[in-house]
């Protein structure tokens, strides 16, 4: 079958937004791929890696998006052309480099594609990546339609290394993981010339900083010149708007079909940009000086919008009077995802007009009528989820010892646990690694009157990403925790990649395992490995390391993800209820299991009063047979 | 076609096959010459929370990926209450809508507080808040066939069956010849056909 | 007017949120959500059912004392100083070996496995400690094993979580418990839920069934309990846990607390033992263990027996069977010590009446207990 490594140029193709960027890639001839998964971000890489043998291109997911920018920057300063993507956090994480590297500069281009979430529909946090253009000094694109996907990231290369410097692409959900359909180009191989020759001692440093620093600065002044001409910023309306809208990304489509929807193509115009850091600023005053009401539509923060009345600010009688509209305003909401509905509400209210998008009769109808079903699906761990055991012994360890532990969370599937899935035991969520620095903190707070317990959790991914040195900062401070690395052999909840700890690289190879077990116990920590579905074992496993005095402890719960099994292996048992045993709601149950336990394929039959199991969901895990205070749940090999 | 863009929402469950399914039908119609694009929700909703996918088809231009309240054309449901859900924020006197009967349990009702709606409860609400309704034991018909994941492909069929889209059977049926391995051909355009047939 | 009985999330905030829990343990084993663990009850998960056997059986929550007497005794509550009475006697295992093992005449360990081997009961909860001092309830199903539980543990069990537990099982019908006063009033409510009307109830018939398996209770004496936790950790610094054979109280005017190991021994100063007495023992009226079939304790003054005092018909049958197989020899306890052991009861009473009235600040709500004005009085006099 095609892939994006074997479509032919004129092709039309239905490509996801990530797949047209990793297209475009492949048109501007990257021979160098490196990301750490995330959403929404992770199929640029993923799509990279399926293709690398057809493409002749190196992929790889590196440990952390640090490691994953310093490679890609390391292939482009001996003349290989890479690219590196990953979500917002990821952005967080290379910050540090990202600033050097944009003092440094690069000579083969290097393209940074950054993931947004808006409404933080997969993240921790909701969080605008197009700041940090403007604090580093680098060109910033943002694709607004599917082939600009491709366009913009093909042309950024030579942006790149016009510059000479590293080019931000910033997506963000409803563009990288919509679907669109693109018209590909013509893919080229990369070059094999790889070499590293700085042509002064400082030439890969970004030293000395100041001069650098003005460099950069000089950078922007000409991307601004070659913004000036970009096909990617586009003006479609009236030559003098009643209103102006402008645009970026996502924006794009739903200012175009806003305009629609209240049948205003002749009186309000769109200046659509692609270039939005630095700013064209001729262009933009152009438009600008045409309209005397300006709605700003764009994801996240009002970063355009300030940007625009910066500029106004710098020369007001060169576009007359203005009036922004825009998250400011609140017409468009400062926080949470925007859509079509948003940004048509928005010119209706600015333009006074009336808009009702569902007939008031049909809604309340549809209100009447679907109210009583339509309960919330809540979002928790798949059945046969190792995590729900591991939760499970948590909660308990945790009500024995009796000293108010709690737990330190991190980031994963098993993030989860802050709420219902995982019987609330998460109880602080930040960022990749941070369940343990914390813990270095919390295990330090006895001297100060802190008696309860501390625990933090960790995936297995998490780990090699970012827990290690957290953990010798503990061992080294003596803080007094004990770690769970909760090792599901698989970064999850980002689409099953794998990483250091499953013996296989990105692209399929076998590849060295980093047992973590083995690190830490070189660590000089005391370390104990369990089955999250052996309960009892894995409780007194726990409890014994959480009376430990002193120091850093960590217990290693290892069972593959149930969804990564599930591909390979039929259900392990064959799960059922004996309704005579069954005690359902009587005192001595009280309905542990569906009520409790609440793993999704165990149903209570309310009119017969006994439990059931859905045959559909359940993975037969076989650890409901263990929690069961009567023995009504069956486990039979399957 | 008609509609200008035409505005398909497909909804399910996480691990239903939904955007499988949307990837489908809109690969097919990109080969047909048409411009398609589809809006997703994918990451934490997987994990058993409601998927739904947005398809936009149009002749002349390409579309952003979400579809306005109010304004679904043909709604399509893996999952009962998901369709329910759907038609309530998404329908319009007008819409069409075909729907899976079988019911995934939301935690609510499965640990026993909330009530799943039945059967005619579902049919009777579709039919009053949309122009066309047809409900379709498409996870029955799966399991004939194979895994009830198949379910996605006979709700396919019904789509292609209700001439709801601008384009018929066989480019569909092109598209499972390419795309999918011999040993699972068969049964796929089987479910495909079986959809078919329950709304001719 | 009988006590309206709860469930768990009630008996947490009732009684072991207030301190007043026991750790009998007759709440315990007998679902996934409360567990005896290491001193405490615990709570793992929040049970909804409205009315729940952990709250019946407690004997900290609203008791009837005539219903749980009635169903001990077939009578009603009798507020004598030492309790129901037919008979009180000093007595002592007939066996050397035995008396060896045991704490003062070695006649509860004789007593039981006489039980056992005689078939009035298959099996006996009894409880033993581990290296560490932590107690718990243990099932035994032959004489032989009866004999090397016989040391006294002054730390609270929750020995009762085992009779939920092991009564469960089919091939046990008649158990024996050796029980604190505590414990022993929880038995005896036990026995009083199974015969209520039980259509009021969502609990399974084999509930019933398994309580009903409760045919002898041997009580033992008792003033206090440790808490284990706090008493264990301030042992462990005066001598190793894991080395001691036999802790002793001698009696007044002595004021110590030994612990003997090997060929030595400690000697604590009381007061310092009695910081790690639980709070709950500080509101318990019974010292002499009033609910059982027969009770037994040291027999002050007179070395190498026991003071036994027989309660009920169930009693009375087991004890004629032990002394006429030759198992136990007794004899007649003299006035002084009847009046001592009365007057010693007594003390608790009003000791625990007072620390009651403190906690409630008034002389009409004595916590747990249901009492009229009358018996209350009665359970003063001398």
């Amino acid at each position: 079958m095609a892939n994006i490594a074997t479509y032919e140029k004129g092709s039309t193709q239905l490509l996801m937004g990530n797949e047209a960027i990793a297209r475009g890639a492949l048109e501007a001839g990257i021979g160098f791929a490196t990301a750490y998964p995330g959403n929404p971000s992770s199929e640029i890489i993923g799509s990279l890696a399926e293709v690398a043998k057809d493409a002749g291109i190196y992929v790889e997911w590196s440990i952390n998006e640090k490691v994953a920018l310093e490679a890609a920057a390391a292939a482009a300063f001996a003349g290989v052309r890479s690219i590196v993507a990953m979500k917002h956090n990821g952005l967080n994480v290379v910050l540090d480099y990202l600033m050097g590297l944009a003092l440094t500069g690069t000579r083969a281009g290097i393209v940074l594609v950054t993931c947004d979430d808006p409404g933080a529909l997969s993240s921790t946090e909701e969080e605008d990546s197009r700041m940090v253009a403007k604090w580093a000094c680098l060109p910033l694109l943002e694709p607004g339609t599917f082939q600009e996907e491709k366009d913009m990231t093909r042309w950024a290369y030579e942006l790149s290394e016009e510059l000479k410097s590293v080019v931000l692409i910033r997506g963000v959900t409803r563009t990288s993981h919509a679907r669109g359909d693109v018209e590909v180009g013509e893919r080229i191989p990369p070059l094999r010339q790889a070499k590293f020759e700085p042509s002064n001692p400082l030439e890969f440093t970004s030293m000395p900083a100041p001069f650098k620093h003005l460099v950069a600065n000089q950078k922007m002044d000409k991307a601004r010149d070659l913004f000036e001409s970009s096909p990617f910023n586009w003006y479609q309306g009236p030559d003098k708007p009643d209103l102006l809208i402008v645009t970026s990304g996502s924006g794009w489509f739903y200012s175009l079909e806003a305009v629609k929807a209240l049948d205003l193509e002749k009186s309000v115009g769109i200046l659509k940009l692609g270039t939005t850091w630095p700013l064209p600023e001729k262009l933009v005053r152009q438009h600008l000086s045409k309209a005397e009401e300006v709605l700003v539509v764009e994801e996240i923060d009002p970063f355009l919008e300030g940007n625009l009345k910066e500029l106004v600010g710098e020369d007001p009688s060169a576009v007359g009077p203005v009036k922004f509209y825009g998250k400011r305003s609140g017409h468009i909401p400062i926080a949470g995802e925007i859509n079509p509905d948003i940004v048509t509400a928005a010119l209706a209210r600015i333009l006074d007009i009336e808009h009702r998008p569902v007939q008031p009769q049909y809604s309340q109808k549809a209100l009447a009528l679907t109210a009583q079903f339509t309960h919330g699906r809540m979002v928790g761990f798949c059945a046969g989820c190792p995590h729900r055991a591991t939760f499970w012994s948590i909660k308990n360890a945790i009500k024995l010892d009796g000293r108010g532990g709690f737990v330190s969370g991190d980031i994963g599937c098993y993030s989860m646990a802050v709420g219902p899935a995982g019987y609330w035991q998460i109880k602080t969520m930040q960022a990749m690694g941070s369940g343990t620095g914390m813990a270095c903190g919390f295990g330090r707070l006895a001297e100060f009157g802190l008696t309860q317990s501390v625990i933090a959790v960790c995936g297995d991914s998490t780990f090699y990403h970012a827990t290690i040195p957290a953990i010798i900062s503990g061992i080294y401070n003596r803080a007094n925790f004990t770690l769970l690395v909760l090792d599901n052999s698989a970064t999850a909840m980002t689409g099953f990649q794998p990483h250091p700890g499953t013996g296989r690289s990105a692209t399929g190879e076998q590849a060295p395992v980093v047992d973590i077990p083995t690190l830490c116990r070189a660590l000089g920590v005391r370390v104990e490995e369990t089955d999250p579905f052996d309960l009892a074992g894995t409780t007194d496993k726990l409890l014994d390391l959480m009376r430990e005095e002193g120091g850093v402890r960590v217990l290693v719960v290892k069972r593959e993800c149930a969804l990564v099994r599930a591909r390979r292996e039929k259900p392990a048992y064959q799960m059922r209820i004996d309704e005579e045993r069954c005690l359902g709601e009587s005192c001595g149950c009280s309905r542990t299991c569906s009520r409790v336990f609440q793993c999704p394929a165990l149903m209570w039959d309310a009119q017969r009063g006994v439990a059931a199991i859905d045959d559909v969901l359940c993975a037969g895990c076989g650890v409901c047979a263990d929690i069961c205070p009567a023995g009504a749940i069956i486990r039979e090999t399957a | 076609m008609e509609k200008e863009p035409l505005n398909i929402i497909i909804t399910g469950v996480g691990g239903q096959g939904n955007v499988l399914l949307s990837h489908l039908v809109g690969k097919v119609l990109v080969r047909g010459g048409f411009h398609a694009t589809i809006g997703e929700t994918y990451g934490a909703s997987q994990r058993g929370g409601a998927v739904m996918s947005h398809l936009r088809v149009s002749r002349k231009m390409q579309y952003g990926p979400l579809i306005g309240e109010g304004h679904a054309d043909v709604i399509v449901g893996l999952e009962p209450l998901e369709t329910l859900r759907v038609i309530a924020q998404y329908g319009n006197p007008d819409v069409a809508v075909i729907t899976n009967s079988r019911p995934v349990f939301p935690q609510a009702v499965s640990s026993g507080g909330a009530r799943y709606p039945t059967r005619d409860e579902v049919a009777a609400t579709l039919k009053g808040l949309s122009n066309r309704s047809w409900v379709v034991d498409a996870t029955d018909i799966a399991l004939e066939l194979g895994p009830p994941i198949l379910a996605n492909i006979v709700m396919m069929g019904t789509l292609v069956g209700s001439g709801l889209l601008p384009l018929g059977a066989e480019p569909f049926e092109a598209e499972l010849r390419e795309s999918l391995p011999a040993e699972r051909l068969a049964m796929n355009l089987e479910a495909f056909r079986r959809g078919m047939a329950e709304v001719a | 007017m009988s006590p309206e009985i709860k469930g768990s999330l009630q008996l947490r905030a009732d009684v072991i949120d207030r301190g007043l829990c026991a750790l009998c343990g007759a709440c315990s084993g007998i679902c996934p959500f409360l567990v005896a663990y290491r001193g405490r009850i615990v709570a793992l998960d929040d049970c909804a059912v409205e009315q729940g056997r952990c709250y019946a059986f407690c004997p900290r929550v609203a008791t009837d004392l005539d219903a749980a007497s009635d169903a001990a005794f077939g009578a009603p509550f009798d507020p004598s100083p030492i309790g129901r009475t037919t008979e009180v006697l000093i007595t002592r295992a007939a066996r050397e070996e035995v008396r060896s093992k045991a704490q003062y005449g070695g006649t509860v360990s004789a007593l039981v496995a006489f039980a056992i081997e005689r078939g009035f009961i298959d099996s006996a909860v009894l409880t033993q400690s581990d290296a560490s001092l932590l107690p718990a309830g243990v099932l035994v199903r032959s004489a032989g094993d009866v004999l090397c539980r016989a040391r006294s543990n002054y730390v609270a069990a929750p020995t009762l979580a085992a009779f939920n537990r092991e009564a469960r099982r089919e091939e046990v019908r008649r158990i024996g418990v050796v029980a604190t006063p505590c414990q022993a009033l929880a038995l005896a409510k036990m026995r009083a839920w199974s015969t209520r009307d039980r259509r009021d109830w969502k609990v399974s018939a084999t509930a019933y069934r398994d309580v009903e398996k409760l045919s002898l209770v041997v009580g033992l004496f008792c003033t206090w309990a440790l808490d284990f936790e706090g008493f264990t950790r301030f042992l462990a610094g005066k001598t190793p846990l894991d080395r001691i054979s036999k802790f002793d109280i001698p009696p007044p005017p002595a004021s110590v607390f030994q612990a003997f190991s090997d060929s030595t021994s400690v000697s604590i100063p009381l007061d310092e033992v009695r910081r790690f007495i639980r709070p709950s023992c500080n509101v318990c009226l019974d010292m002499t263990a009033e609910f059982a079939d027969l009770s037994v304790g040291a027999a002050e003054g007179i070395e190498g027996w026991n003071t036994l005092i027989v309660r009920s018909e169930r009693g009375r049958e087991i004890i004629d069977a032990a002394r006429a197989a030759g198992v136990i020899e007794t004899g007649a306890l003299p006035d002084e010590s009847l009046s001592h052991l009365k007057g010693a009861s007594l003390g608790k009473r009003r000791r625990a009446l007072a620390n009651i009235r403190q906690i409630t600040g008034s002389d009409d709500d004595l916590l747990y207990l249901e009492l009229g004005a009358e018996t209350r009085g009665r359970l003063l006099a001398e």
